[in-house]
């Protein structure tokens, strides 16, 4: 038995002549947070739905809780939630029917944890779906994503649209399933939630893994990006090495203000990208 | 059976609008064939000189000044245009409208399988197919019981089973159309449903192209040829049989196995 909840081997997807992935490989092992970030047509997206059967890959295989996405995708998600960037349901249906629908789907009773959810995440069940702002379409797809208890939860860029106390609420109910043995592949481009939430992390850029590592080990490249106020001009760089440099280059320096930021996740992508080049 | 009745929920007003249009306008027209058999029989005289425009609506066959003829010939004519035209319309939009809508990601991520996907979708088409004849059959009977006169038995229910047939064909065959697209293809499939009429029309007035009756199933399912022969061209019901389960086992396999956008 795995004790990977996700086996990604030599994944090769394209699209006609346009590049989807390119040999993307990783691991996640069960009970993991695990963080995939890359800027918009990474590949992110065509690596889930690979996972997820919507695509069909030419090269690669995808091991999922142990079985293989080709043969027994059926199997995998029963066991799976998935929550796509863009929450869309049929117009017409009402919320709360959306989230029945979903749970008689999957054939199990599971409306005290649904309801739980919506009041968690204030999810006003009444109301038709072509009413709701994209934020609570998404805290629906939330629901129908956990309210079975899955052992594995997708989830795509799931805070686009979401209010920072959402947010909040809904990384709690994450690292909830979490703690319950659920695993986590959390798809982003947004650093920080990354760095807060998950354990470890693989960043893709143009269709390829550039690196995988523990959150910790990819955040101490050290990179920051500075800014300083000298002499009433401003100044901007991006700077790698240890602080206790960086404060000893500046003292005696006439320095009126001082912004020490995490990169961006472009510059953190350039910055590995460079040294995948090296 | 969730799906089915998903399926059917999404498209019970589309089903009440058409079935109900044209089960009143089936069924008035025959509440009113009392009151303006006169003008029917006038009519009747006239269509008769009109030489191959009768013979495309099957009015050297059967004549429009009696209850039966104008059953075959004018709301005949009605119900398979009608229906064909639903059939056409629901087959096309039953898969593809997923993908048009971005809800595929949500229907494809259910532990359900594509192939399970279809075959309900399909079941959901055929239901719908029935429900459509019902509908207008209400109406149908009724207008036939208000007018004070029954078709023959054999006849009407020979006539309504090739409808039903030429339904579920034209109704595949837009379901595989479907099945190809990412975008409801409604255009194209009202379009193809006239097509194949325009064919029957022209098989039945140009002996050049008399073949054309066992591509089309509006031939062997015509309320005229039926109600005079008694009985319905098997050969041609068979390959309308053959075109409908071909169109579904192509749709399931192509729709297993291409890539679905979100």
């Amino acid at each position: 038995m795995s004790s990977n909840a996700i086996e990604i081997k030599q994944l090769t997807k394209s699209y006609g002549k346009h590049r989807g992935v390119e040999e993307v490989s990783l691991n996640v092992a069960e009970g993991d947070i695990f963080g995939f970030l890359g800027p918009n047509g990474a590949g992110k997206s065509t690596t889930i739905r690979s996972m997820l059967g919507m695509l069909r890959f030419e090269q690669g295989e995808i091991i999922l809780l142990g079985m293989d996405s080709r043969k027994q995708q059926k199997e995998i998600l029963k066991y799976t939630g998935y929550m796509p960037s863009e929450a869309a349901f049929y117009p017409g249906m009402r919320a709360r029917d959306v989230i029945r629908f979903a749970a008689e789907a999957r054939e199990v009773e599971c409306s005290e944890e649904a309801n739980r959810l919506c009041e968690l995440l204030e999810v006003d069940g009444a109301k038709k779906v072509e009413e709701l702002s994209l934020g609570n379409r998404k805290k629906v797809s939330i629901v129908c994503a956990m309210q079975h208890c899955p052992r594995l939860l997708i989830l795509d860029e799931p805070t686009s649209g979401l209010d920072p106390l959402m947010q909040e609420a809904f990384f709690k109910l994450l690292l909830e399933y979490n703690s319950r043995g659920t695993t986590v592949f959390l798809s982003s481009h947004v650093l920080s939630e990354v760095q807060r939430y998950c354990k470890n992390a693989a960043i893709i850029r143009q269709g390829r893994i550039i690196r995988t590592d523990t959150v910790e080990n990819l955040s101490k490249s050290n990179l920051r990006r500075v800014k300083l106020w000298e002499d009433g001009q401003e100044q901007e760089f991006t700077y790698t090495g240890s602080m206790k440099e960086l404060i000893g280059q500046l003292a005696g320096r006439n320095i009126e203000d001082l912004l020490i930021q995490e990169p961006t996740l472009d510059e953190l992508f350039m910055h590995y990208y460079e040294k995948e080049g090296d | 059976m969730t799906l089915l009745k998903h399926e059917l929920k999404r498209n019970m007003k589309s089903l009440l609008i058409w079935a109900l249009s044209i089960g009143i306008l089936c069924g008035g027209c025959l509440l009113l064939y009392n009151t303006l058999e006169d003008s029917i029989a006038e009519m009747a005289d006239a269509y008769s000189a009109m030489g191959a425009f009768s013979t495309a609506l099957g009015m050297d066959k059967m004549n429009i000044g009696t209850m039966e003829g104008f059953y075959a010939t004018e709301i005949g004519l009605m119900f398979a245009l009608g229906g064909a035209m639903f059939a056409a319309m629901t087959g096309a939009a039953m898969i593809s409208k997923e993908e048009e809508g971005h809800t595929s990601e949500f229907i494809n991520t259910l532990p359900w399988g594509r192939g399970y996907i279809a075959g309900w979708k399909y079941g959901a088409l055929v239901v719908l197919l029935l429900l459509f004849q019902v509908i207008c059959l209400l109406f149908i009977v009724i207008g036939f019981a208000g007018a004070g006169e029954w078709p023959p038995v054999k006849e009407f229910v020979l006539y309504h089973g090739a409808q039903l047939l030429m339904q579920l064909e034209i109704g595949s065959v837009c379901f595989l159309i479907s099945a190809l697209s990412k975008r409801r293809q409604i255009g194209g499939a009202l379009g193809f449903a006239m097509l194949l009429y325009v064919l029957d029309l022209l098989c039945r007035v140009l002996p050049d192209l008399e073949n054309l009756k066992y591509v089309t199933p509006y031939y062997f399912s015509n309320a005229a040829d039926i109600f005079t022969s008694g009985e319905i061209h098997m050969g041609m019901a068979f390959i309308s049989l053959g075109v409908t389960v071909v169109s579904v086992a192509v749709a399931v396999t192509v729709y297993e196995k291409r890539d679905l956008v979100a």
